[in-house]
């Protein structure tokens, strides 16, 4: 005899495909799931070669600026434009809310320009139709559809009944049934995963994922494993209602509440709770500490002073004319140092405010898998919020690194008091690297979503105990 | 109102109260809608008090120009700052103004786009493209959810609300055994359904209306001028939605299935009309008209003068920047005075101008895809709803515009006001600060009070032909 798992599993396919709804609900989602790759795939594309374009044109216009003093290069500058990953055709993530390029120059940092969403009308907050949003929303609201009747139809039909009396215990009864709906999820979306599996194996070295292949793996992983959560908790609801109509109704309360309410609610609770400065206020602090100094007791003027007296002694000398560098290029690296070393203060403080808000919605996940499987999606294909500040992290690097050539260059080759009548030439702009960027490995940004997992795990052992405790429970007739 | 409908009205109105299930549902909006208030104008509070705190800051930044010139000269920090109160070589790119756009009052009803653009702008005579966009600051993940206000309670719970109430009105009846017996009354089923879907009408927008008036009242006076308008059409907006969802309700009633397929049916198009045409039309605009900012990025590059040492250069800027002025032409008598200070001012202002071109044809993709977009609204009345609440509570792309558009002219004002200084040598006078350049936003209200009244009217064509398609339906449709 075969295993009874099995066979009602097989009847369960079978009765679903003769559903028409059922199967006009998988053809439009699959519809959607390649609408969404293609469009996804065309704004990769798209966004990728404007990048490319402008990176390019932006290292000519470094290497290309002529000889100037290098503090006028300093401030002339340079951009840095955020590239598109791969994996962001799957997962658009927050790419639509964050800045896409910034400008790089001395004494300032400034702040990423032009969200994409800003170039929208309010339409854009409904949210876009990506590959994730399928699998995230619409893919559970099918299992819904597709589970709710397993158990009160067999009851109200009288068949749970006969199933019993042939000697078929609850638990495989239930199996068969989640084995079913899986099966039926897994034809619909194996070839998308298939897809993806491929467009990782064959991305270029150019792309900025060094290890897109074990994102990819990892992906299927907790995306089957979600799957799975909502398939058995859409069981577990249907056995425990007393009709269809009420399991429907538990069901399409729970979608909202995971997908649509608490998401929203525990975002808008984390920024009431830990409120932002604007950015006046936040500049203005910065500029504070760096005219008074951090401790508000050693202005800008007195740790010149102090550096200018440091230098004297160590070179032996009674006038900064004659140190053998240019004391000029010296006091602005050290200026430079300390806004800095202000600015990370600051900018470490406005972080954490940001993890303190999204602290909520990850401890959230414990209330809805849904938060867990977007956050670590968004992670996994670099469309975070981590990886953002990671970039702004490189990006801030690389100006630091460009700011301190040009001021070297200057207190080395230049006398003091002498300012246009020294040039740097191609020779020092080419010591400064182009920009190039490499996203976390995957293992770190999984470290960094850790509670998500956790959560996910915790569902999961969740719903499998709430089904082993309710088989044992179940009546065939309520 | 004759007999029967008011038996079938006491008749909704007793099993309404008996039903606890669906009070705790009413019960739950009520105060999720109190909820999303409260946030709302916690939102537009924090941007209230930053404005405030701004404004501050530029008070003071003047006050102590003002007061430099009644102090003693002792200190070479007194001097300097005298210097900057005085001379326009300085003061043009020191001395910052703010550009601010307060809040509607009811923009905590719908925040809208008001927490991704930035509401206020400090300016000095500086390029203006140097200083126009950088952002506020925001959390991406918060931008990326959206906002729990009103608008977003109107827009996605209430059409739940409403498919939770009726979506067994015939199916339920059928399926309870009374079906037959209503059969057999003198009224027809049509009616019975209408009236009973009139009576969850007033019951589900009387809430609805309930709500909005609380907010409406707290987050501002509704009966002056600039709000009375505004609140017809805001309360309008939610009776015309609140019918729209009705009248589809009614429609998927009509094809007379069963609960569970009726459930279903509703919550598909709910989801069609929230989730999906949005999320496909968001790509498709995307993907249709992209926008490319990189080639606005280099426009925010601060430039100097090629060789700062070669006066002639300089001169040249100046001449050219003076063949655009023509209200300053006469001064290039005094070219050789303070040339560099003024060849910085017109390399700015020429940049400024030069850029335009490429700042006006962007920003003209972005109005280009914004146009389409709105046409598209037609098939979709739950963004058009959304957009005429923010349209309503001015946080709609079409105000941030007008605001940068306004800016633009400001911005002219600043930089004329400290030119006509510096190009004709003249200092700046304790008497000018009480003629210094202010700020106001341009606004159209006639073409506000137009977008609204049309978005009004597609949602209400929308809502007659779901209600007529499915009073011919429920007509034609037997058992």
């Amino acid at each position: 005899m075969k295993n009874p798992v099995f066979l009602i599993a097989k009847k369960e396919i079978q009765i679903a495909l003769r559903q028409k709804l059922i199967t006009a609900l998988a053809i439009v989602i699959m519809g959607l799931l390649s609408v969404a790759l293609y469009a996804g795939y065309i704004a990769y594309t798209q966004q990728q070669t404007v990048v490319e374009n402008a990176q390019e044109k932006s290292r000519k216009e470094w290497l290309e600026q002529g000889d100037k003093h290098p503090h006028i290069a300093a401030h002339y500058g340079t951009f840095v434009f955020k590239p598109k990953t791969i994996l962001s055709l799957f997962d658009f993530g927050l790419d639509t809310f964050t800045g896409t390029s910034v400008y790089l120059e001395a004494h300032y940092q400034h702040e990423f320009m032009f969200r994409p969403a800003q170039d929208h009308s309010s339409m854009i907050r409904f949210g876009e139709l990506s590959a994730s949003l399928v699998l995230q929303v619409l893919i559970p609201l099918l299992i819904i559809f597709l589970a709710f009747p397993a158990f009160t139809e067999e009851r109200e039909n009288g068949t749970l009944k006969l199933l019993v009396s042939q000697g078929v215990s609850y638990t495989p009864i239930i199996w068969g049934k989640i084995l079913a709906y899986l099966s039926i999820l897994f034809a619909i979306v194996f070839p998308f995963f298939a897809l993806a599996i491929i467009l990782s194996t064959g991305i270029t070295t150019s792309d900025s994922i060094p290890d897109p292949w074990l994102r990819v793996l990892f992906l299927i992983l907790i995306y089957a494993l979600y799957l799975l959560i909502f398939v058995s908790f859409s069981v577990w609801v249907s056995i425990q209602s007393s009709t269809g109509r009420n399991a429907l109704l538990t069901l399409l309360t729970c979608w909202i509440l995971f997908t649509i309410i608490i998401p929203k609610t525990t975002a808008n609770l984390g920024e009431s709770l830990y409120p932002l400065p604007s950015m006046k206020i936040y500049r203005e602090a910065i500029q504070k500490d760096i005219r008074n100094g951090l401790d508000g007791k050693t202005p800008k003027t007195t740790r010149e002073e102090q550096l200018k007296k440091k230098y004297l002694q160590d070179y032996k000398v009674d006038s900064i004319h004659k140190l053998p560098l240019n004391f000029e290029g010296i006091r602005m690296q050290v200026g430079e140092d300390y806004g800095n070393k202000v600015y990370d203060i600051h900018w470490k403080r406005l972080i954490k405010i940001f993890d303190k808000q999204n602290r909520i919605s990850s401890l959230s996940s414990f209330i809805t898998p849904y938060l867990s499987i977007r956050n670590v999606s968004m992670g996994l294909t670099a469309t975070d919020l981590h990886t953002s500040i990671h970039f702004q992290k490189t990006t801030e690097k690389y100006r630091r690194e460009l700011i301190r050539k040009m001021n070297h260059d200057m207190a080395q080759n230049s006398r003091y008091g002498e300012f246009y009548e020294y040039k740097a030439s191609k020779n020092l702009w080419k010591t400064v690297n182009g920009f190039r960027y490499k996203t976390m490995p995957a293992y770190k940004i999984l470290l960094l979503y850790r509670i998500e997992l956790l959560s996910l795990c915790c569902w999961a052992i969740l719903v499998f105990f709430l089904l082993g405790y309710s088989s044992r429970k179940i009546k065939p007739v309520l | 109102m004759n007999r029967v409908t008011i038996t079938l009205l006491r008749f909704e109105w007793v099993s309404f109260t008996r039903n606890i299930f669906q009070i705790v549902m009413l019960g739950c909006t009520f105060l999720l809608g109190l909820y999303a208030i409260y946030y709302g104008q916690s939102e537009i509070k924090v941007q209230r008090e930053t404005i405030k705190d701004v404004i501050e800051i530029e008070k003071t930044e003047f006050h102590q120009y003002q007061a430099s010139f009644k102090e003693e000269l002792a200190s070479v920090t007194q001097k300097k700052k005298l210097t900057i109160a005085s001379d326009p070589a300085y003061a043009w790119h020191r001395h910052g103004y703010h550009a601010i756009l307060h809040p509607h009052d009811y923009a905590a009803l719908a925040i809208g786009q008001c927490d991704l653009h930035p509401f206020y702008y400090r300016l000095t005579g500086m390029s203006l493209h140097y200083q126009l966009f950088e952002n506020e600051i925001a959390n991406p993940v918060k931008l990326y959810v959206g906002n729990f206000d009103l608008s977003f309670v109107l827009i996605y719970l209430f059409p739940l609300l409403i498919i939770a109430f009726s979506y067994d009105l015939y199916s339920g009846e059928k399926e309870s055994g009374v079906l037959p017996l209503l059969h057999i009354q003198t009224v027809s089923i049509r009616k019975i359904i209408i009236i009973r879907l009139v009576f969850y009408f007033c019951l589900i927008t009387g809430l609805a209306l309930l709500i909005s008036f609380i907010g409406l009242t707290t987050s501002g006076n509704i009966m002056i001028s600039e709000n009375r308008l505004a609140t017809l059409f805001w309360l309008l907006g939610v009776i015309v939605y609140s019918a729209f969802w009705f009248a589809i309700l009614f429609c998927i009633v009509s094809f007379k299935m069963n609960s569970s397929f009726t459930a279903i049916s509703a919550a598909g198009v709910w989801l069609l009309f929230l989730i999906i045409i949005p999320a496909v039309l968001n790509v498709w605009i995307t993907a249709k008209y992209p926008t490319n900012s990189t080639s606005l990025a280099e426009i925010t590059r601060r430039t100097s003068l090629e060789n700062e040492e070669d006066e002639n250069e300089a001169k040249e800027v100046i001449t050219e920047f003076l063949a655009h002025n023509p209200h300053l032409k006469d001064s290039d008598s005094l070219i050789h005075n303070n040339t560099l200070a003024k060849a910085y001012a017109a390399l700015t202002s020429l940049k400024d101008m030069h850029s335009k071109e490429d700042v006006d044809h962007y920003n003209n993709q972005i109005y280009q895809r914004n146009q389409r977009t709105s046409d598209l609204h037609w098939i979709n009345p739950a963004v058009n709803m959304q957009g005429v609440f923010i349209h309503i509570a001015k946080t709609d792309l079409n105000t941030f515009h007008q605001f940068h558009t306004s800016i633009e002219l400001f911005h002219r004002n600043i930089s004329d006001f400290y030119f006509q200084k510096l190009f004709w040598d003249k200092p700046i006078q304790p008497e000018d600060y009480s003629r210094l350049p202010s700020f106001t936003i341009q606004r159209d209200e006639v073409k506000w009070s137009t977008l609204i009244l049309l978005g009004i009217a597609k949602v209400s064509i929308a809502m007659i032909l779901f209600f007529v398609i499915g009073f011919v339906i429920m007509k034609k449709k037997r058992i």
